[in-house]
């Protein structure tokens, strides 16, 4: 049997050099990949990142963040009305931005509108638009 | 900014060695600073996870999470540890002129230098990298920006994000390098759980290193490290790579313990799986499979060697609970299975399915070439040479493991039958078994050689 064994140490040893040796060169050359890649991107599609596949306007993001007060309350209103979207913005949007703008708080009746696409005159009172892009994005406070 | 947050990381794995030399200094002292070396990867791998319970149990008292609190908290446990050690006997060696450090052997300089060029490519990749996974961005990292900007587990996002139920650790270590980074930088936070996965290997390299031939351990070790889903994935700031390192050093040192019968070990372990209840819901299963692996192959030997398991997956266990009355207080839900209990008999239909997918992705080349079929080999070949002990202990905790897979799948019907990791979790929590194998592997390899792997330990 100990011959079995040893048989089994060596096999266990031989496959996993000749598999490392062959590997590894392919693990370094994937690692560098995402390095490159990485340091590909520019400072805002690697802050956005998963965002990207969601938000539609990188721009929007960054407005949000830099008029919606960090102390306010918001909250993201989707509708019909989003040209372009990905398949995965209005099922995420609210999640994405809720992670994003931290420590703004989300709040169903928050004054404060992420709009994306939505619908205006639902929203219950006027609505001053202080940024919006061409895709149905917009950014405002309800008076 | 990367630069400053570079340095502030430094900063906090400096603090979490510090504290782990300290409890590696009250579990076992050491004779010599070039041993303090060697098990310097345990020492940090026991800081991270003696201070991240503390400040998951800080979390849920309420008490005020800020740079006071996180670093006081070092300090505290580091003085308590230093008194313990103090007290019960163990005293620092002198620190000699030319003292002699150990010379590496070809071997070892080899695959060292090889796992050193792979952990400083894994470092280029992890430093700039985005955050792209959906778990990560959905609530890991939310409930992390929410500690680190409230001072605690804040009542609203903490009911609002996803996954209310998983044991907040991560969270609260990430909270803690935005601090030391200076804000929430979300790219170079990646980079903190690449020093966890360096404390790991550190820690895997000097547990064994000495104790098996360098032959038998490293290729294990670089095999693991090259497998295609390790590379690209272990840097994630989610918790299924960091609980898979702390239960492969909690088995590990299980697994030596069963060896040498040193208290230290069965200690060490427990604080580790501590960390692993507290890390993932699945932590639990993790944790009472190395216990129950650990009864069954002492079963012999239960009136000396139980009461000291049955201790340690009660002082783990154990760690767990204020988290749930937390969950409990707050109307949050346990977060158990959707078909758990009877739910398991009225979906039948998937027990088959879902252990050919556990087993099926355990085994899938693509995603971690042959490390499983490898592992299987040298519990054969262990059993073969006559030992009992290890390949059992191993064999049980992989028929666990395989048995924990089947149940995610089974037990929660919305999961799909998929390696798809948006429909069913069950490629990340293989990782389990991937990076067990190099603390175990080598072991048993040095079983089947010559039987029984001699003792190093030398405190």
């Amino acid at each position: 049997m100990n011959d079995v064994a040893r048989a089994g140490v060596i096999l266990c040893l031989g496959l996993s050099i000749a598999f490392g040796a062959i590997y590894f060169p392919r693990a370094l050359s994937d690692l560098g990949d995402i390095a490159s890649n990485n340091s590909a991107l520019s400072f805002s599609d690697r802050e956005v990142a998963g965002g990207n596949g969601i938000v539609d306007d990188q721009e929007a993001v960054y407005q949000a963040e830099a008029i919606i007060p960090e102390s306010a309350r918001y909250r993201v209103v989707t509708g019909s009305g989003l040209r372009n979207p990905t398949p995965l913005t209005l099922a995420f949007v609210d999640s994405w931005y809720r992670y994003f703008l931290m420590p703004r708080r989300p709040d169903v009746g928050a004054r404060w509108i992420i709009c994306y696409g939505c619908d205006a005159s639902k929203l219950g009172r006027p609505y001053a638009i202080l940024w919006q892009d061409d895709d149905g994005i917009s950014i405002g406070r309800l008076r | 900014m990367n630069a400053h947050s570079i340095g502030g990381l430094f900063a906090l794995n400096l603090l979490l060695l510090a504290v782990g030399v300290t409890i590696l200094y009250a579990l076992r002292g050491w004779v010599s600073w070039t041993e303090l070396a060697r098990l310097s990867g345990v020492a940090y791998m026991l800081g991270v996870a003696a201070t991240s319970v503390v400040w998951v149990f800080e979390l849920i008292v309420g008490i005020s999470f800020g740079l006071v609190t996180i670093i006081g908290t070092g300090a505290v446990l580091a003085v308590a540890a230093s008194f313990a050690g103090h007290r019960v006997g163990h005293r620092l060696p002198g620190i000699r002129v030319g003292m002699k450090i150990p010379r590496l052997s070809f071997v070892s300089a080899i695959f060292a230098a090889a796992t050193i060029v792979y952990l400083e490519a894994a470092f280029r990749a992890a430093r700039l990298a985005g955050l792209y996974e959906f778990d990560a961005w959905a609530f890991w990292v939310p409930k992390a920006k929410a500690i680190y900007y409230f001072g605690g587990l804040d009542e609203q996002f903490f009911r609002e994000l996803i996954n209310q139920p998983y044991p907040p650790l991560v969270p609260a270590l990430e909270a803690v390098t935005f601090h030391f980074m200076g804000a929430p930088d979300v790219v170079t936070v990646h980079l903190q759980f690449w020093f966890l996965f360096v404390g790991f290997t550190a820690a895997v390299v000097g547990l064994l290193s000495g104790r098996v031939p360098p032959l038998f351990l490293w290729p294990s070790l670089l095999l693991m490290l090259v497998t295609p889903h390790v590379g690209g994935h272990f840097y994630h700031p989610t918790a299924d790579f960091l609980i898979d390192e702390f239960f492969a050093i909690a088995a590990l040192l299980i697994a030596l313990w069963l060896i040498d019968r040193k208290d230290w070990q069965l200690l060490a372990a427990g604080i580790l799986l501590a960390a692993v209840v507290l890390t993932k819901r699945e932590g639990y299963a993790f944790g009472a499979s190395v216990i129950v692996a650990a009864l069954v192959v002492t079963a012999r030997e239960r009136r000396a060697a139980w009461p000291k398991l049955i201790a340690v997956g009660i002082v783990a266990a154990a760690a767990a609970l204020p988290w749930r009355i937390f969950l409990a207080v707050r109307g949050l839900g346990g977060g158990g299975p959707e078909a758990g209990g009877t739910g398991l008999l009225s979906n039948l239909d998937r027990a088959w399915p879902s252990l050919r997918l556990a087993v099926s992705t355990l085994f899938d080349y693509h995603l971690w070439l042959l490390v499983t079929p490898l592992a299987v080999v040298a519990i054969l070949a262990a059993f073969a040479a006559g030992a009992r002990v290890l390949p059992l202990y191993t064999t049980l905790v992989l028929v666990f493991a395989v048995v924990a897979f089947t149940y995610s799948t089974w037990a929660f019907p919305s999961l799909g039958i998929s390696r798809e990791p948006a429909l069913n979790p069950i490629v990340r929590l293989t990782g389990e078994v991937v990076l067990l194998t190099p603390a175990l592997v080598p072991l048993l390899l040095a079983s089947a050689w010559r039987r029984v792997p001699p003792v190093v330990e030398d405190a």
